[in-house]
């Protein structure tokens, strides 16, 4: 593949509102890519068609994390955007590496809850958007209705640089408002042929009012145009442009264009947009490296800029294991790198040996040899880099993201429907939470019962259900749950000894252990202060192992312990009778007994919940949240809209989503993320023990 | 659209972020007179204790206080001599508004 210089590359995402149609767009836009790649290359007439009936049968493209495609001499990279905020880390990591998005929103119902959630979560990351108003084609479709939800929902100034040439299953095309112009599609060969044509009559002078619209509103971010304009009474096409792709970048105003990407009408105009309005790698001011520990993470800092010649510069954004292995897809900032080069992971501190490179396009991967500044590759075989990791070169050794520790917060329990497939599972298990940092595993000491947890219910079902697809392994699983964890609340030293005779060799062991509560967050942490050698060294680990997979199911309720240190200072052993079982086994009855004297308290999950609420149902929304248990932190107003912000338990917040629709006629939405653990209250402390007795 | 029959050209200035954009646009007669001009609005702003929503510059780029303030999103004046005679959103628009009031005027 010859090399794609940076200002002809694009890297976008595509969003909407789920069925908005977003899967159908990057079906059309890589089954039109592909055509324009293979002329010349293929004649026979047929060829085409078939190999787009193919991908549907496949669906590879879609699933893919990044797929590159071919338009006009440029290159497009479409980066896969989970709609869904249980994704919330992945979400916000791939708004990260795209410079700008396709918004789609539906031509019948406009903007949608859902489609103001994703919206304010892309404005976060400042991300250029073009609006796609799709499925035109569809009864009851009114482009300039679903115009108005823009404004109306999300308070923003959308432009139309297109309106629709007939409705419903009339539509036939657009008017195109820069090179006042038809654009009107053939029937036939899935609408890969389109024509220009005059505007027609009747909507000549809509044309011209829209037009108007276009230029006063574009024109004002440019002086240099606004004086071509009193020049000439008019604007070349090539000024216009200038102005539009500006304020898309700045986020001045919107552009909405349209059509129907099921009847294959518009696709190719909106691909024709990305690369006239959406910004190139050296468009934008290069992503910031991390803020240092403590460090406010808005400040200035450092960005790095797109230049192929400078050292190299990567985030991991996704990894994904197929049956050719595990590919590591890569955003480049900075740099080029050819396979057979070293790099610095600057996460973990160790180095990675760059084995081969790939693009994924529509109908292969293509390997490649090196990749610069600007592009995104996928590289197989590096050995220990995750989601969220830098890679750098050794002579400036950035890191470009904090390393994210996301908390599971739901629990389930699972397992195979086949007592054969029970090592099935744990592999396949084990190999999609390497993938996913979200995502943890373990195995319930009192029920043996294996537990999955994860960020939401939807993140769960879909794990279970590439369980099933990818590793062939049907599972049965538990009802969701609250991801509680168990602590303690003050310090306790406790003694135990375990003594066991059993006709030949007996078992001994002693442990005097320290038990002390420590911060939030503060994890698990030993310390080992035996003198004079009273716990052998040999058996130090067997005690760390015995406490470790004891903390896994606390003494209150089974939830895993944390925040707590403790300390080995004394023990007793038997030069025969003692050995590492005997010391796992007296270290996990110490944790036990001592647990239970330490003030044990049960933890749980608060959540960061944010709900935008129309004006007029703000009342009911606060009411509802402080009836279950919220703290309210903060409101905010943005034109007709609130946004709430509080602090819930997790527990309060099953069922929240159906409640909040009909409290508010489906008119508010809400995101909600980790924040917290908190002790919970004492009723529902015992409520959660009788449960788990 | 008609062909505007006035010469516009920048006014003043103002450094907005490494760039300049215009705060206003100067329409002249094919003699070259200064007959309306268009200007931003600016504000609110502070000034010691009293915080003025709207402003904008006369002709001597003295700030005056603008009574009552516009609506919102009506960002730009269209001024005849000392006078204003409309509002809009956009610099284009006002200019319209400015060279309408000059015909009917
Ligand atoms: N009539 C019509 N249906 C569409 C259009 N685009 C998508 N659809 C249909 O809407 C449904 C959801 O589309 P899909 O692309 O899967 O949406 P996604 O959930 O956003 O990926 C499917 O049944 C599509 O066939 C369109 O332009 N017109």
């Amino acid at each position: 593949m010859s090399e794609t210089p940076l200002d002809k590359i694009r890297n976008i995402g595509i969003t909407a509102h789920i069925d908005a149609g977003k899967t159908t767009t990057t079906e059309r836009i890589l089954y039109y890519t592909g055509v324009s790649h293979r002329i010349g290359e293929v004649h026979d007439g047929n060829t085409t068609t078939d190999y787009m009936e193919q991908e549907r049968e496949r669906g590879i493209t879609i699933t893919s994390a990044a797929v590159t495609c071919e338009w006009k001499g440029h290159r497009i990279n479409i980066i896969d955007t989970p709609g869904h905020i249980d994704f919330n880390i992945e979400v916000n990591r791939s708004l990260r590496v795209l410079d700008g998005a396709v918004f789609i929103i539906e031509g019948v119902a406009g903007v949608q809850p859902q489609s103001e959630t994703n919206w304010r979560l892309a404005d976060r990351y400042n991300v250029p958007r073009l609006i796609f108003i799709n499925k035109l084609d569809r009864t009851g479709a009114d482009f300039y209705r679903a115009f108005d939800t823009l404004k109306e929902k999300l308070d923003i100034v959308a432009l139309p640089l297109q309106l629709p040439i007939g409705v419903e299953d009339q539509f036939s095309g657009v008017v195109d408002l820069v090179e006042m112009k038809a654009i009107i599609w053939e029937g036939g060969e899935l609408g890969a042929k389109y024509h220009d044509a005059p505007i027609p009559d009747d909507l000549l002078e809509k044309a011209r009012e829209y037009r108007q619209l276009l230029l006063d509103t574009a024109l004002s971010v440019d002086d240099a145009a606004m004086e071509e304009y009193f020049e000439a009474g008019d604007v070349a096409t090539a000024t216009l442009k200038r102005c539009i792709k500006a304020a898309t970048i700045s986020g001045a105003f919107r552009p909405v264009l349209c059509g129907t990407a099921f009847k294959n009408k518009g696709v190719q105009p909106l691909l024709d947009a990305v690369l006239d309005y959406l910004p190139s790698p050296i468009d934008v001011p290069g992503i910031k490296i991390a803020a240092e520990e403590g460090e406010d993470e808005h400040a200035e800092r450092r960005r790095i800029k797109a230049d192929p010649k400078a050292p190299f510069a990567g985030l991991a954004f996704k990894i994904i294991n197929d049956k050719y292995g595990t590919l590591t897809f890569v955003r480049v900032y900075a740099g080029t790198l050819r396979s057979g080069d070293m790099v610095q992971n600057t996460t973990r501190g160790h180095r990675e040996r760059i084995g081969r490179m790939f693009q994924m396009h529509a109908d292969k991967r293509a390997e490649i040899k090196e990749v610069s500044a600007g592009d995104i590759a996928a590289f197989v075989g590096l050995k220990d880099t995750m989601t969220g990791d830098t890679l750098a070169a050794a002579e400036d050794p950035v890191v470009l993201e904090r390393m994210a520790f996301p908390v599971p917060v739901i629990d389930i329990s699972v397992e195979p429907r086949t007592k054969e497939s029970v090592e099935k599972m744990t592999i396949g298990l084990q190999k999609l939470a390497g993938e996913d940092p979200s995502l943890r595993l373990r195995t319930d000491q009192e029920s043996g019962q294996t537990i999955l947890s994860g960020m939401g219910e939807l993140h769960l079902e879909i794990i279970i259900d590439r369980l099933k697809r990818e590793y062939g392994v049907e599972a049965n699983i538990g009802a969701p749950q609250v991801a509680y964890r168990e602590t303690i609340s003050r310090a306790v030293t406790e003694t135990y000894t375990h003594k066991k005779q059993t006709g030949g060799s007996g078992q001994y062991a002693e442990v005097k252990i320290v038990f002390e509560p420590l911060e939030r967050n503060g994890g698990v942490v030993f310390e080992n202060k035996v003198v004079g050698g009273s716990v052998p060294r040999e058996y130090i680990p067997a005690v760390e192992k015995g406490i470790r997979v004891q903390a896994d199911t606390g003494v209150l309720a089974g939830f895993p312990t944390v925040d707590f240190k403790y300390t080995l200072i004394d023990g007793k052993y038997h030069d025969v009778d003692s050995s590492a079982l005997a010391f796992e086994i007296a270290a996990k009855a110490c944790f036990r007994e001592g647990m239970k004297k330490a003030g044990p308290i049960i933890l749980e999950p608060i959540m960061d919940v944010e709900v935008t609420t129309p004006q007029d149902h703000v009342g009911d929304v606060v009411g509802d949240l402080n009836r279950r248990r919220g703290m309210i932190q903060n409101q905010e107003s943005s034109g007709s809209t609130i946004i709430v912000r509080a602090h819930v338990p997790l527990k309060e917040m099953f069922g929240y989503i159906s409640d909040l629709r009909s409290m508010t006629k489906g008119r508010a939405s809400f995101t909600m993320q980790f924040h917290h653990y908190d002790p919970v209250p004492r009723n529902i402390a015992d409520e959660i023990m009788t449960k788990s007795a | 659209m008609p062909t505007p029959r006035l010469h516009w050209m920048r006014g003043r200035a103002e450094a907005e972020g490494g760039e300049t954009r215009a705060l206003e646009w100067i329409g002249c007669d094919d003699a070259g007179a200064a007959i309306a001009r268009v200007v931003r609005l600016q504000g609110p702003i502070h000034t010691g204790w009293r915080l003025y929503r709207a402003v904008a510059l006369d002709t001597e780029a003295r700030v005056v206080q603008l009574r009552p303030p516009p609506p919102a999103g009506a960002d730009w004046l269209a001024c005849i001599g000392g006078q204003v005679v409309g509002r809009a959103a956009l610099p284009l628009q006002a200019v319209r508004t400015a060279e309408a009031a000059l015909g009917t005027g």
